[in-house]
């Protein structure tokens, strides 16, 4: 410390205090590791919180990021960013505003509302656990300020759709979300508990900090804030962006402890990076495919979901893949492939069961369809016939007419990510099917039988819906079903328009002009 | 006795959970799996069913082609 004072970097005198230069105190701050003397570190860091594999200290000791903060410029920062935050919302944050946007772009806010902030409330446990256990002082730190982060962004949305909750009850699924049995919230949960809450340090980093948010996450927001703007919806724009920047901090967790696993267990790191790049994919796939391809206006679309992914997801993976010489993940293939139709099956088979699902769905008309067969060459003409059939029945029911284009039996879910079952193409089905203790399980795709028979003893307790439906631990009937779900009728997710689009007239029969 | 099936039907975009009875024949079951789908693909006449690869005979009851609960079937549409 007497060095410090004597360096050519003391700096002068504050009311009679010594200052030092920032690079002089930050470690201190930030990274100060010591020896334990009365305590064994293997009892101060098991292996079953900590995680695997369990190094000594001296391992881990290099362990760093670029970020560098220190707590007084973490408060500093955040405080201007929830200053932003706040002056937008008075400005462009009222009901009257949400009016304004398109209706199908308010099913992206109510799709994201509620996916995004309770997820983000268990991310603040899984930072918490890596405050504590993770296995260097400025891991910790880094994880405090993550924990940090991510309660503010559970607050932040929770404060923005709570105004609109009297307006419209759809944005209540905002908090409402994770506490229900609805289809969606099963399997988000299955992820996220999976993800955030029940995750050691190690695994929590590769998966939360290195693919779901390096890889994805922060790369979406930066796709959603520009379709957010395009859109004119500034306060999701702003709300975004200042969520962004603090993943783009905390997300620097995992690069810092992948190379550490690497020289010590490459197969575990890569294990779990296929892991969870393909459990990240399936949640990816739903939630920003829906809104990049369908959701938000086509006016207003620069990109397709694919191209989005080619731009922003895989050529950066790719490169930090390289970087850290591990391999892609053995089902790329599968992966490149589903890029190009996983999410349209899904969203073709949710809008027919729109009524299970808290937010409203849009009817791809003769715009948007030229505009995905564009983008999809290769597989929008597998997909097409089926949204012709869709519209032909809505022709037929007339306006307001719901049920005529829904479905009524129970659909079949994937016992991994507990998502619809809809993978592969129309043309070959991809599911997969295995017995496990006597049970028989059906899995959506290779990837995800491969992930469940690699730790069934993670997975294997869990009952999706179809398997609750059949111990009689919920109803069959699928009006019975809803409620189960959560769902009261004035809630049901229901076409944007009601099936009253200028496009969708009946054709006029023959002889008639 | 009612026996819940995994059904998917070619040109669709999801599986299906399917009751059916095993005194039905496996043409019913084909009929049961499009009419599930019937809002995203027009039911056809004729229609071939597949279980483990092997295409089951139309004729034949549920039972008797071997299926049971959550077995999971692919039926095929026929050209017109």
């Amino acid at each position: 410390m007497e060095e410090l004072f004597e360096s050519p970097g003391l700096v002068g005198y504050c009311g009679g205090t010594v200052a030092l230069k920032r690079e002089q105190w930050l470690d201190l701050a930030r990274k100060l590791d010591w020896e334990y003397t009365y305590v064994d570190e293997r009892d101060v860091f098991p292996e079953l919180v900590s995680g695997r594999p369990w190094l000594p200290h001296q391992a881990w000791a290099d362990w760093d990021e670029p970020y560098r903060t220190s707590y007084a410029e973490y408060v500093t920062g955040q405080h201007a960013k929830e200053a932003s935050v706040r002056a937008v919302r008075e400005a462009v944050g009222r009901p009257e505003d949400y009016q304004k946007l398109d209706r199908s772009w308010r099913s992206v806010l109510k799709l994201h509302g509620a996916t995004l902030p309770l997820a983000e409330f268990a991310a603040v446990i899984g930072n918490l656990r890596a405050a504590r256990f993770g296995r260097d002082s400025a891991w910790r730190t880094m994880a405090t300020f993550g924990a940090l982060d991510e309660l503010r962004h559970t607050q932040i949305p929770l404060l923005v759709f709570h105004d609109l909750v009297a307006w419209d009850e759809q944005f209540d699924w905002t908090h409402r979300f994770f506490h229900t049995n609805d289809w969606v919230a099963i399997a988000g949960r299955h992820m996220v508990d999976e993800l955030l809450t029940a995750s050691n340090p190690i695994e929590f980093a590769i998966a939360t900090n290195f693919v779901f948010e390096t890889g994805f996450t922060n790369l979406q927001f930066i796709g959603l804030t520009a379709m957010a703007r395009r859109v004119g919806d500034r306060m999701f724009e702003n709300m975004l962006r200042s969520i962004q920047t603090d993943e783009a901090r905390h997300s620097q967790i995992g690069p810092a402890v992948l190379r550490i696993l690497i020289e010590h267990d490459r197969d575990y790191a890569q294990y779990l990076l296929d892991k969870w790049f393909w459990r990240s994919w399936r949640f990816f796939a739903v939630v920003t495919g829906f809104a990049m391809d369908y959701l938000t206006p086509v006016e207003h679309r620069a990109q397709s979901f694919k191209e989005f992914i080619d731009e922003w997801v895989l050529d950066q993976f790719d490169r930090m893949l390289t970087e850290f010489g591990l391999q892609r993940p053995w089902y790329w293939a599968e992966f490149l492939a589903s890029t190009e139709i996983y999410h349209h099956q899904v969203y073709a088979s949710a809008y027919t069961y729109r009524a299970t699902t808290w937010f409203d769905f849009a009817l791809p008309g003769p715009d948007e369809r030229a505009w995905l067969a564009e983008k999809y060459p290769r597989t929008w003409p597998l997909i097409d016939p089926v949204w012709e059939r869709i519209t032909e029945r809505w022709r037929k029911a007339g306006p307001g007419v719901e049920w005529y284009t829904h479905g009524a039996t129970p659909v079949a879910f994937c016992n991994l990510c507990q998502l619809v079952l809809c993978a592969g193409t129309p043309e070959a089905n991809s599911a997969r099917t295995a017995v496990h203790g006597g049970r028989k399980l059906v899995f959506c795709s290779e990837p995800c039988a491969w992930i469940f028979e690699r730790e069934p003893e993670r997975y294997a307790a869990h009952k999706d819906v179809v398997a609750r439906i059949l111990a009689g631990e919920a109803p069959a009937n699928l009006i019975e079903l809803l409620q189960y779900f959560g769902l009261r009728e004035e809630m049901w997710g229901k076409d944007v328009t009601g099936g009253r689009y200028p496009w969708l007239r009946p054709r006029p029969a023959a002889g008639e002009e | 006795m009612l026996v819940p099936l995994l059904g998917f039907l070619r040109g669709d975009t999801i599986g299906l959970v399917v009751l059916v009875h095993d005194h039905q024949s496996v043409a019913e079951v084909a009929g049961a799996v499009q009419e599930a789908a019937t809002v995203r693909v027009a039911p056809r006449a004729r229609a071939r069913v597949y279980f483990k690869g092997e295409v089951l005979d139309p004729t034949a009851t549920v039972a008797a082609s071997g299926l049971s609960a959550l077995d999971r079937i692919d039926v095929v549409q026929e050209e017109e």
